[in-house]
């Protein structure tokens, strides 16, 4: 094992990542969105990475928390500390109940699965517009309030934020250590042999996918808070899409790898739609590069690097990433 | 009586949606390809008969123009680009063919403004015919036929030539085509630009019916997806199928609830993978 | 990443150089910039009327900083179409780069979430996007909106025609289904009450919708005389098409009430469009002095004539900056005290901002497309049938502008 996926390095990374976004970017908004989305890619990489399922369906959970956030906030004023924790109980029982359909189905049919449930919660959210504001979304969100004052500027947003990832990504790397993340791997390597073993596999991949959708739906609740308003478009088939590509560009062999990747999409999108109108032709050409030259994603690369420098004299250790 | 309308209309819209699903199936039988860029290709066939038809070319001309067109373009991206990663995760299918599709839509966007266009339906066909009080046009009527002789053409192709079993043959074991000595590389590249060129070709149809904007590639891509799951991967009998499925139950919804037409189709595709985890027809 | 947004203002500044090389010292003494955001869609769906929409805002940058001896620039923020985009990029552009004023929001769900964002930062901020709420239950202090929301909509396109057309008694309407959609159709439900029309039938459909020939057969089976569409921007020409292809034009009348103006002419073309009314909140052979004189300019400019998204992003640009060089500064609350009942000659002629609710009062117009044979240019594709004002008052718009 490379030092780097150690969990301490991890953490540590995070902890440094946390404290440089400040120092490197004037926006704190955009620092603010990059960790909560480096939150919810981390959750979708436990599916992808360690469990191996190539779930489509991840803007549900998101979606979810947005208008968990949305209506409590807006409608009745419920404390911050319980919508979130309401949205990641919610998110959980979504995830749970899609995750236990879906996984019955493999591989491409798993994956369409999870795209048919995401139109499908998408659709909903639609016509059911007296709960979820339909196309104009729910308004005028809140932020939440520390001692009374309202967390307003960005940087204290952020501040709030990243006190949340960090605990968030901490227990993500307790999971993936644990005997349960241990056993998620090895269904991924071979589902045939832990069952074999006596593991009860269904079940480890649903509570995977609860774990999933408990932290994305959370990330969705922190990221209405922060745009102050709860869209369609959180729920849409495009978060899905978006989720999923930053997760396969941080790398899934690594938690840390996915805060990479939604960190490296997020500026470029910020950067390329700047310069162009018609950056998403760049951005196709960057997706289509990973696709060939990165396959191990960003991490692939840091791992790379961290061998060439520090470990000349032993074997690399960066086979791509394979399920 | 309305029914009976919505019914007809639906059968219609089936055969166009057919179209454009069975080029999809068919490269996912064959290469266990996930292609996010199949409505791309729908897109550029429905611009490039958009832009031969101002450029004063006959609609005749320019439909099987832009499919070979469409055709060629992907046989080429196939052969520079897909073949390396065939054998990659289904990750990286989605990755490249996500990003291809970016690629084709902003280019698109590039060569033809973003406000989009209409192709006029061609002479003779621009009418309507009426039953009582049915109206359909011309036009429609005739993609309707002209898609069904293409379905009997696919299906000889497919299930009756040489060339059908060999990619059916591919499909099922694409080493032991080797050992038989077809050169699948070769076969590969042919097929995925076969099926592009089916898209470019509903695309074709679809202009005069739609007109062209530069995010319709979008909307065919979903509506693709759907029938291909509910039909089963791979079989020509469930694109048509399925095809024609979901054209008439969105048309027979407009009708009953239109407010849950969409929702009905999606949860008709989840239940269909839940009881039926190969589609109504795909191959075990 | 801290110099590109700046890189982009230099086009507007060099232009302002150009034009005004004496006043420019005597504008720096005088203090900062004006510096305008243009929140649209520029990628996307939407894409289109984000192009115009900024190029007409640099425009009304360039002509205000000509007339006033200030240095105004815009800048242009890609919303992609997405709410959540649109609110980071406003809370950027007024964090980062201090920017107070401004103007876009094509769509009303972007709209409506960064009128509230910009109220929070203090800024001021016009749009052109048709949801009701903007100056209805959702209005609020910074928010100001140029377009006629879906009361003056209906009431001037679906009156004039029922009185044109005397022996229409039945009408079919087509809506999508959402807020924007009920509106238009709730204002149409009550002109046909009124006129004692009938309403022979609704269908209503999704956002993601386009293929509408099955809306269509029930709308044929229903044997109206008129066909009213209430959808908008590619859903309505794609309706409108389809519509076309099934004859109806030769059977019904069909109104489209909510057209996006010159952009869908040219996406639809002569042959689809003749015969059939539109709806529109500008168009650019409006015969009044601000308008003649925008054409002109932007004929010379671009060699084309300005449509809608450029024609409306001009004027709120315009009206924005002109109300922040009078308060002596970009400041919301200045500017929208500025703003507020100011009375002045626009596009449509006289217009005027409502000061409790800060809708613009302004023309609607009912259009009626050309045969190609009667089209005097490449972009005379509709004459103006008839032009007015209709506002619900803001009390029954549902506005309580709060203190």
């Amino acid at each position: 094992m490379n030092p780097l996926d150690k969990p301490f390095a991890q953490l540590a990374l995070v902890l440094v990542t946390v404290l440089a976004l400040p120092l490197f970017l004037k926006s704190g908004i955009l620092a603010t969105e990059i960790l909560i989305f480096a939150m919810v890619v981390a959750a979708c990489n436990l599916l992808l990475g360690y469990t191996g399922l190539l779930s489509f369906g991840q803007g549900i959970f998101f979606g979810i928390g947005t208008y968990v956030a949305g209506i409590f906030l807006t409608r009745w004023s419920v404390p911050v500390p319980l919508v979130l924790a309401g949205a990641a109980i919610l998110g959980a029982a979504t995830a749970t109940l899609v995750g236990w359909l879906s996984i019955r189905r493999q591989g491409v049919y798993f994956v369409m699965l999870t795209l048919a449930f995401s139109q499908l919660f998408y659709f909903m959210a639609y016509t059911f517009s007296g709960v979820t504001g339909g196309d104009n979304g729910l308004l005028g969100v809140p932020r939440p309030a520390i001692g009374g004052n309202a967390l307003d500027g960005p940087w204290s947003y952020y501040t709030y934020v990243a006190v949340c990832f960090v605990v968030i990504f901490a227990l993500l790397v307790m999971v993936t250590q644990s005997t349960f993340g241990r056993t998620l791997l090895a269904i991924r390597e071979n589902e045939g042999r832990a069952a074999a073993i006596g593991f009860p596999t269904k079940l480890f991949k649903i509570e995977a996918f609860a774990i999933s959708g408990a932290v994305t739906a959370l990330g969705g609740a922190l990221h209405a808070m922060l745009i102050g308003v709860a869209p369609l478009s959180n729920i849409e088939y495009h978060t899905s899409e978006l989720i999923l590509i930053m997760t396969i560009i941080g790398g899934s062999s690594s938690l840390f790898g996915s805060v990479l990747g939604a960190g490296f999409y997020l500026l470029l999108a910020d950067a390329l739609s700047t310069i162009w109108p018609r950056w998403l032709l760049l951005l196709g050409l960057v997706l289509v590069a990973v696709a060939l030259f990165l396959q191990g994603g960003l991490w692939g690369l840091v791992v790379r690097g961290y061998d060439l420098i520090f470990r000349r004299d032993r074997a690399p250790n960066t086979s791509a990433e394979e399920h | 009586m309305i029914y009976l309308f919505q019914v007809l209309n639906g059968i219609g819209l089936g055969m166009l949606y057919f179209l454009l699903a069975v080029g999809l199936s068919v490269v996912f039988g064959l290469l266990q390809f996930v292609n996010f860029a199949h409505g791309a290709f729908y897109l550029l066939g429905a611009y490039l008969t958009y832009d031969l038809t101002t450029r004063g070319f006959s609609f005749w001309l320019a439909m099987p123009m832009a499919t070979l067109i469409v055709a060629c373009i992907a046989a080429v991206i196939e052969a520079l680009l897909l073949h390396r990663i065939y054998k990659l995760p289904h990750t990286f299918h989605i990755l490249v063919t996500v990003g291809l599709a970016l690629v084709i839509q902003e280019m698109v966007i590039i060569a033809w403004g973003p406000l989009g266009g209409s192709v006029p339906a061609p002479d003779g066909l621009q009418g309507v015919v009426i039953w009582g009080d049915f109206i359909y046009p011309q036009y429609r009527l005739f993609t309707i036929g002209l898609t069904a002789v293409l379905a009997g053409l696919l299906w000889w192709l497919l299930e009756g030539t040489r060339l059908g079993a060999i990619v059916r043959g591919g499909s099922e074991s694409p080493s032991n085509m080797a050992l038989l000595g077809y050169n699948t590389l070769r076969i590969n590249t042919a097929v995925f630009g076969f099926g592009a060129g089916l898209a470019g070709l509903a695309g074709a149809l679809a202009a005069p019916i739609r007109g062209v904007e530069p995010f319709m590639g979008i909307e065919a891509l979903s509506v693709a997806f759907v029938v291909v799951v509910i039909g089963g991967m791979g079989s020509y009998t469930g694109a048509l199928v399925a095809g024609l499925l979901v054209g008439v139950v969105q048309s027979v919804m407009t009708t009953l609830w239109p407010e849950g037409a969409r929702l009905m189709i999606y949860i008709g595709m989840a239940l269909v993978i839940a009881l039926m985890p190969r589609g109504l027809l795909g191959r075990a | 990443m801290i110099d590109r947004r700046r890189f982009l203002t230099t086009s507007a500044l060099a232009a302002t150089a150009l034009a005004v090389p004496g006043l420019l010292t005597r504008a720096h003494a005088a203090g900062e910039a004006l510096k305008i955001g243009i929140p649209v869609p520029i990628s996307g769906a939407f894409a289109a009327n984000g192009k115009f929409a900024t190029m007409g805002a640099l425009m009304a940058a360039e002509e205000v900083a000509a007339a006033h001896g200030v240095q105004a620039s815009t800048l242009d923020l890609d919303t992609e179409g997405k709410p959540a985009t649109a609110v980071r990029k406003v809370q950027d552009a007024m964090a980062q780069d201090g920017v107070k004023l401004f103007a876009g929001g094509i769509l009303s769900s972007e709209s409506l979430a960064m009128g509230k964002e910009i109220e929070r930062g203090g800024g001021a901020f016009m749009t052109t996007a048709g949801a009701d709420e903007i100056t209805g239950v959702d209005c609020n202090k910074a928010t100001f909106r140029w377009s006629v929301p879906t009361y003056g909509a209906i009431n001037e396109t679906v009156r004039p025609i029922i009185d044109a057309l005397p022996d229409a008694k039945k009408w079919y309407t087509i809506t999508p289904q959402y807020v924007f959609g009920d509106g238009l159709l709730n204002a149409a439900k009550d002109v046909f009450a009124e006129k004692g029309i009938e309403h022979v039938g609704n269908s209503y459909h999704s956002l993601t919708d386009k293929e509408f020939s099955g809306y269509l057969t029930n709308a044929i089976a229903a044997q109206p005389d008129v066909l009213l569409l209430l959808n908008f921007g590619a859903q309505s020409s794609d309706t409108l098409r389809q519509a076309v292809s099934f004859g109806l034009k030769q059977r019904m009348t069909i109104v489209v009430a909510w057209a996006s103006g010159l952009e869908q002419f040219e996406a639809l073309g002569p042959d689809i469009c003749e015969g059939v009314y539109f709806g529109a909140q500008y168009w650019h052979g409006a015969d009044t002095a601000l308008n003649r004189e925008l054409v002109a300019k932007v004929q010379e400019k671009h060699g084309s004539n300005p449509n809608y998204s450029f024609a409306g992003s001009y004027i709120c640009a315009k009206l924005l900056l002109e109300a922040a060089v009078k308060a002596g500064s970009p400041e919301g609350a200045g500017v929208a005290a500025a703003l507020r009942g100011l009375k002045y000659e626009g596009l449509t002629g006289a217009e005027e901002i409502r000061a409790a609710d800060h809708q613009v009062i302004k023309d609607y117009y009912l259009l009626k497309g050309k045969a190609k044979a009667d089209m005097a240019n490449k972009d005379d594709y509709a004459e103006i049938i008839s032009s007015g004002k209709s506002f619900l008052s803001p009390e029954d718009a549902g506005c309580a502008m709060p203190a």
